[in-house]
């Protein structure tokens, strides 16, 4: 019998050369997963492949995400992103940076709406980025704020990242969704914060450059400002107001015990597709089309990741290479601290070539376990982890967000997109240090509403 | 060449018809879920089939969309070593993105339909108090798997007639 370590490292080898060889993700893990069961396990096992994987899929949970999807096409493909930005900046109008700040609240509101880290971007940064620019602000900036604000898609729920570690992780999704809303906040204060410190730097840079420029020239646009009157600021609200209660009114069916998760899935994209309809007149067979389409393509892919990824999983159990990882992670007896930032470095690393979703389903049966031996509650792991993710939406090499900016506002240099979106990346990972000593931020709510749980 | 032009337009018609389709399934899960929370709550009826109906729904639309989406290339993959490598080598893994996944679904559409099969002759019914036969989903799971293998297997023979093109 082959020693468990060297079957691990052939199976990490293989893995990575299939991974890399550029072959989609979802057939490069059943694939490896098919070639370990023919060479390690009973033949009858693969009779099993098809089952095994369907049995894992057909959860309702898990089916729930085409649903999310749904919703976030049906809202991101209306103008309600534009609408939204456009009231957040009439009332935002006159708090200095207020522009800036109104681009992350758009951005945080969107991003609970539609779900979607880069739906948001292009939503929001189509109309924000230009705007932004027009006033003054240099490109990288707005660019960052708006590469930075699409993120709090996945931390906000409904969010398909949390999903997926609620059933990998086996924790209450219901909990994991209030988890994340203390600590979303927490970003889009931190990020409002530094949107108004970096606005007031570049005002006062302005300002010193005009008055030592000679008399008569205009004044830089970043030292203008414009009000709105009351009508144009109401005139917003039918428009915008109705997502906001559809946002709530889903919370509140979802709490109040009136539906499951799932079903608030279904009800979000029925409701989503009413609303469209009656504000936009979005209901012709043409203008729904393309948000089916969509969301085809982009719940196919995914589910098709997440069931070979679990199939993938269940073979690295089957052949007990998970379990003898995870044991030798607790046997190495490494303190808290560093046993968390070995795995968030492991987390960030990975990153840079998966999607949040199969990093999730692929690690949680090897760091979920010490994590639990070493006492941290799962249920803030997973928010801590999906933070630590979302950075990976901004950096490079993947960094989608940075493309989808690239794509909208083709003449910022990258160089700028990525400097401007590197302090964003430093608050997120402060954020993290701050999640870790005062955890409440994250379960407090969660403990509020549905009573605290048991420790593991 | 002109052959495969045609079976290539096949396929696609089918997969906008797969979409088409899956589009009625989406919407059909979203109704069935909104439905349940309704008489729930409003006639307190019991909601025992709904989940069930819309995980049916929802695999079909998995399953039944795969092949439209890889005809547009949307199964996301690693690239960062595309362009990196030497000339043949890179001709190479190009040709084995595609078939490799191809004999990786020819053997999952395969076990899917020895899966059907055995549902539908033996009569097997998921274990809920509704019981609906479990060949539904197994059977939309065949017909996108089979689906997605035409699809694969057209993309290969694309690089294999453009190598001997060159050749």
């Amino acid at each position: 019998m082959m020693s468990i370590f060297l079957l691990g490292l052939i199976f990490i080898i293989v893995t990575l050369v299939v991974m890399f060889s550029g072959i989609p993700i979802a057939f490069a893990l059943g694939t490896v997963a098919l070639i370990f069961m023919m060479l390690f396990m009973p033949a009858s096992s693969l009779d099993m492949v098809t089952q095994n994987v369907f049995e894992e899929m057909a959860s309702i949970t898990l089916l729930s995400i085409p649903l999310f999807i749904l919703k976030g096409a049906a809202i991101g493909r209306s103008r309600a992103g534009q609408d939204l930005y456009g009231a957040l900046h009439a009332w935002l109008g006159k708090v200095p940076g207020g522009l800036g700040v109104a681009n992350v609240l758009a951005c945080a509101l969107f991003a609970a709406m539609a779900g979607s880290s880069p739906a948001t971007c292009s939503a929001i940064g189509s109309a924000g980025i230009p705007e932004m620019r027009k006033r003054g602000y240099s490109p990288g900036f707005a660019a960052g704020i708006i590469a930075a604000g699409g993120t709090l898609g996945i931390l906000l729920p409904p969010s398909i990242t949390m999903i997926l570690y609620a059933v990998a992780a086996e924790q209450s999704l219901g909990r994991l969704f209030l988890a994340g809303i203390g600590p979303g906040v927490m970003l889009v204060a931190f990020f409002a914060i530094y949107t108004v410190w970096q606005f007031r730097r570049q005002y006062q840079q302005a300002l010193i450059e005009s008055q030592s420029a000679q008399a008569g020239s205009p004044a830089p646009a970043i030292l203008q400002t414009d009000s709105y009157s009351l009508q144009e600021k109401l005139s917003y609200l039918p428009r915008v107001l109705p997502f906001l209660l559809l946002l709530t009114g889903v919370m509140v069916a979802l709490y109040g015990g009136f539906a499951t998760p799932s079903e608030t899935a279904g009800l979000g994209a029925v409701l989503a597709f009413l609303l469209i309809g009656v504000i936009y007149r979005l209901w012709r067979v043409r203008d729904l089309k393309p948000m089916f389409e969509a969301t085809i393509k982009e719940s196919t892919m995914l589910m098709f990741i997440i069931g070979m990824s679990l199939l993938f999983s269940n073979v690295m159990s089957d052949l007990h290479l998970s379990q003898s990882a995870a044991q030798a992670i607790v046997d190495m007896n490494p303190s808290r601290w560093v046993l968390l930032t070995a795995i968030l470095f492991l987390v960030i690393i990975l990153g840079f070539f998966l999607p949040p979703v199969s990093i999730i389903l692929m690690t949680a049966p090897i760091i979920l376990p010490p994590l639990r031996a070493a006492g941290f509650d799962l249920v803030w792991f997973g928010v801590v982890m999906t933070i630590v993710m979302e950075t990976g939406l901004i950096h490079p090499p993947v960094g989608l967000n940075i493309f989808v900016i690239k794509n909208i506002a083709p003449d910022i240099a990258l160089a700028d997109i990525i400097w401007g979106i590197v302090p964003f990346v430093i608050i997120m990972l402060l954020s993290v240090v701050v999640l870790c000593f005062l955890p409440e931020i994250a379960t407090g709510l969660p403990d509020l509403v549905m009573g605290t749980a048991k420790k593991h | 060449m002109n052959i495969l032009l045609h079976a290539q337009r096949l396929i696609s018609t089918i997969n906008r018809l797969m979409v088409a389709l899956g589009s009625l399934g989406l919407a059909a899960a979203s109704l069935i879920l909104s439905y349940s929370v309704v008489s729930r709550s409003l006639f307190r009826m019991p909601t025992d089939w709904q989940d069930e109906a819309a995980v049916f729904c929802l695999v079909g639309v998995t399953f039944l969309g795969a092949a439209f989406v890889q005809e547009h290339r949307h199964h996301v993959g690693i690239s960062a070593l595309a362009g990196l490598l030497p000339r043949p080598i890179e001709r190479l893994r190009i040709f084995l993105v595609d078939f490799v996944p191809l004999i990786f679904c020819g053997f999952f559409a395969w076990k899917s339909f020895a899966l059907f099969h055995e549902a539908w002759v033996d009569g097997h019914t998921t274990s809920s108090s509704w019981g609906p036969p479990l060949a539904i989903p197994y059977g939309l799971m065949t017909a996108g798997m089979l689906l997605l293998c035409l699809q694969l297997f057209l993309q290969t023979l694309q690089h294999l007639l453009a190598r001997s093109k060159v050749a």
